[in-house]
């Protein structure tokens, strides 16, 4: 056994710096796809939507006037769009992706005669808990209970990996554990199958207040590739209230943690290169 | 002449040439079970499934002969709903017949056990792959029937696990019997994340089928991917450049690495070793990020395309691999070495849960499952695709078809996996050009690929607009999940569970689909 402990020494450290420092190492692989609106015209609008899999990129009208909505929330990480327009669709490497409000993973394009794409300002949505307050009862330590509601399990290969020595979540504070009468914080993947409905209410209903819940990967967010098939439920945030969307397919590990310790109040959202405009902005209580 | 195609006049039938490989025959609904059963005597059932065509229900029997290259289809047109069972001569046909039944409302007579597989409260008299439903409407829930035999006897205590688990796990439900510490019985009860992939592939294009496949399930993400996209290949006559062949080759290594990776780790888990899960899970991860360097993906989704790749490899993550290869070499043989030299981590697994090969080979097992019961089957070598036949590698058996013998398997692979990606980075992939758009039209195909967990086999037709009018996946799990309940049942104890799961290392997802 003594050779066990030698060899596990003899690893050194590996953990992620991930929150203090960035992790380079980490983000070969994107954690998202942005848009630059200055990238893109009517035509590459069009072509992206077509070529999109999944409702991320969806498009109305003509090269003359039309519009494209680009939705986070439902992007699987195909790589379509960034080859086709990679002036206009960029893959995002910074693993801070995890929004607090559902509408903040939209974004909007109109178009029309003698002008080139426009973006519009979202309404923002103002869902979740308050920053402050998830702080401070959840920002020393959040215990997790995990229900997968029919993924991939894709999802749960990443999540296994927070538990390894590259990750390590405990060392943040995040633990999963196995009954949900422990738990703060519910988090699902996978696209809520019929067959799962009741074991994730139950699960929920089981967790205590006050307890937060994280939408892990799109399949959980919008139904990714299999929405609208007739055994699945739909968005999660149609059955449970959701606090954390971590968009990705899977989100990558980093994403994860990120997703989880937005929840908690313990890290910030992104502000992307090109932000979109909102709809009175300055207004309080945002996020 | 292959074997198969010998084989096929001496039961009356005359198969015609498909695409390269498939012998495809049809016969009278009336003698479809007993032809299937007759080929069945010395050929492997790959696969059993129904489909739907403007004539009605059309029954398919993959087979498959051991030495063979080629595979036999037999269909025939069902005339009604009732078709004789083919399980009481063919004991691995026993979940397809269950499936078939459950998603198309056919009836298989005689079945021993026609009771449903991964439907839970559907209602009756509206087969899910038939049914019309408007566009977000919901099927009413019905009742959901017992599908798991009752354990009774003194002392016998039944305890249901799941399908919410303890971790970060899939979706599942375990009924356990134990009398005392003995576990009596262990049936799986299957079907929670059902999606019905098959029915959401109908009618649309390949591009978006092929994003389904590759999340049918993740951990063989790429394998299933590389099966559909291969069917679609052979339904063209499209074929792939010699580079684009080395590169999913390659990726489909780094595939079966970080599943094993992950597997052996998980089963050092269940016995406690935690330092050997932490080493198993660092390389995970590392093969991961290699993939991601390569691909842009961790899981190296969004690379193929029909033709060959939908972009080169990329040149950096092609030095990273070469890099960090003699490293992952060194490190997993001497894993490999200190854990077959733990004597408390070997004893858990040296007669746990058995699958005699007797028992095991009337389930026409695959994959790492069925090799460690003696099997001696891998369809890279057995029905080569991609690079396969260019390469030099092993298939590693045991026939004792316990723990042990599942996880020596998988350090064995873990080895020839990495000799194989050696080879393919020494003759240095060059970096492919990306194929025009393939022009598909109307055409059926088979394609497959050897998945971590065993041969994935995918079917699918074309219509003539070049979209998919019916998609047909069978990975892995679908097979070597039926032994499961046996196994378990051998002899073991409640403490061994773990380490029985962790060895079978199966995906729920591919299953229940």
């Amino acid at each position: 056994m003594s050779r066990w402990i030698v060899r596990g020494l003899r690893s050194g450290v590996r953990t992620s710096p991930f929150p203090a420092r960035e992790d380079p190492e980490a983000n070969d692989a994107p954690s998202a796809v942005e848009l630059d609106v200055r990238g893109l015209t009517a035509r590459t609008a069009l072509a992206a939507a077509e070529a999109c899999p999944t409702d991320a990129l969806v498009a109305e009208g003509d090269l003359r006037r039309g519009r494209l909505s680009f939705d986070l929330g439902q992007c699987i990480l195909c790589g379509r769009c960034t080859r086709l327009a990679p002036e206009a669709f960029r893959p995002v490497h910074d693993p801070r992706v995890a929004v607090r409000a559902r509408g903040r993973l939209s974004r909007r394009v109109t178009w029309s005669a003698g002008g080139g794409p426009v973006e519009e300002a979202m309404e923002l949505e103002l869902t979740g808990r308050l920053r402050e307050r998830s702080f401070r009862v959840f920002g020393r330590s959040l215990h997790i209970r995990h229900v997968d509601a029919g993924s991939c399990n894709g999802c749960e290969s990443e999540l296994q990996l927070l538990s390894s020595p590259y990750y390590d979540l405990a060392r943040l504070g995040l633990f999963f554990t196995p009954s949900p009468r422990h738990a703060d914080a519910l988090l699902v993947t996978g696209v809520v199958t019929r067959n799962m409905e009741a074991a994730l209410q139950e699960t929920y209903a089981a967790i205590p207040e006050p307890r937060l819940v994280v939408a892990a990967g799109v399949c959980a967010i919008g139904g990714g590739c299999f929405a609208g098939g007739i055994m699945t439920h739909g968005p999660l945030d149609r059955l449970l209230p959701v606090d954390v969307y971590v968009p990705g397919c899977p989100p990558t590990p980093l994403a994860l943690l990120h997703g989880l310790l937005l929840a908690v109040g313990k890290a910030e959202e992104r502000r992307s290169a090109s932000p979109a405009p909102v709809a009175g902005a300055g207004r309080k209580g945002e996020g | 002449m292959s074997r198969l195609a010998e084989l096929a006049p001496a039961l009356g039938l005359t198969p015609e040439a498909g695409p390269p490989g498939e012998l495809r025959a049809v016969c009278a609904s009336a003698s479809f079970t007993d032809l299937a059963a007759r080929i069945a005597v010395d050929a492997h059932l790959s696969d059993l499934f129904a489909s739907v065509n403007p004539e009605g229900v059309v029954l398919t029997a993959v087979f498959s002969l051991a030495g063979d290259p080629d595979w036999l289809l037999l269909s025939t047109l069902l005339s009604g709903d009732r078709f004789p069972s083919l399980t009481p001569r063919v004991h691995a046909a026993s979940w397809y017949e269950r499936e078939i039944a459950e998603m198309y409302g056919l009836v298989p007579e005689h079945h021993p056990a026609p009771v449903r597989l991964r439907l839970h409260d559907w209602p009756e008299g509206m087969p899910p792959m038939r049914c019309r439903l408007a566009p977000g409407e919901r099927a009413p829930r019905g009742e959901r029937p017992e599908v798991v035999p009752e354990v009774r006897g003194q002392g016998v205590f039944q305890l249901p696990l799941g399908p919410v688990r303890s971790g970060p796990q899939e979706a599942a439900e375990f009924l356990f019997n134990s009398g005392g510490e003995d576990l009596v019985a262990v049936w799986p009860r299957l079907g929670y994340k059902l999606r019905l992939v098959e029915r959401l592939a109908e009618g649309r294009p390949v591009e978006a089928v092929l994003a389904l496949a590759e999340r049918l399930a993740g951990t063989s993400t790429f394998s299933n991917g590389l099966a559909f996209v291969q069917a679609v290949e052979r339904a063209a006559a499209v074929e792939v450049p010699p580079a684009a062949r080395l590169a999913r080759t390659l990726l489909n290594e780094l595939e079966r690495l970080h599943h094993h990776f992950g597997a052996v780790g998980r089963v050092a888990d269940a016995t406690g070793l935690l330092v050997a899960a932490a080493q198993y899970a660092m390389l995970k991860e590392e093969v991961l990020r290699t993939c991601a360097a390569l691909t842009g993906h961790r899981y190296s989704r969004g690379i193929l395309a029909p033709g060959g790749l939908a972009a080169p490899l990329a040149a950096e993550g092609m030095a990273e691999l070469a890099g960090r290869l003699p490293d992952w070499r060194r490190r997993a043989a001497g894993l490999g070495a200190l854990l077959e030299d733990t004597a408390t981590f070997m004893d858990r697994l040296e007669g746990t849960a058995v699958l005699e090969p007797g028992y095991a080979a009337q389930h026409d097992l695959v994959g790492p499952i069925g090799r460690s019961t003696g099997v001696d089957r891998d369809v890279r070598r057995d029905h080569p695709y991609a690079a396969y036949a260019e390469l030099a590698f092993e298939v590693p058996t045991d026939a004792r078809g316990d723990a042990e013998a599942r996880v020596r398997v998988l350090l064995a692979e873990i080895g020839q996996s990495l000799g194989i990606v050696q080879q393919a980075l020494d003759r240095a992939p060059a970096p492919s050009a990306v194929p025009p758009d393939a022009p598909l039209g109307a055409g059926s195909a088979l394609g497959w690929a050897e998945a971590p967990g065993g041969e994935t086999l995918h079917f699918i037709e074309l219509d003539a607009g070049g979209r998919v009018r019916r998609w047909r996946a069978r990975p892995p799990a679908c097979v070597n999940w039926h032994p499961y309940a046996h196994a378990c049942a051998s002899g073991n104890n409640l403490t061994d569970y773990p380490v029985i799961e962790a060895s079978f290392a199966l995906s729920h997802a591919e299953l229940d689909r």
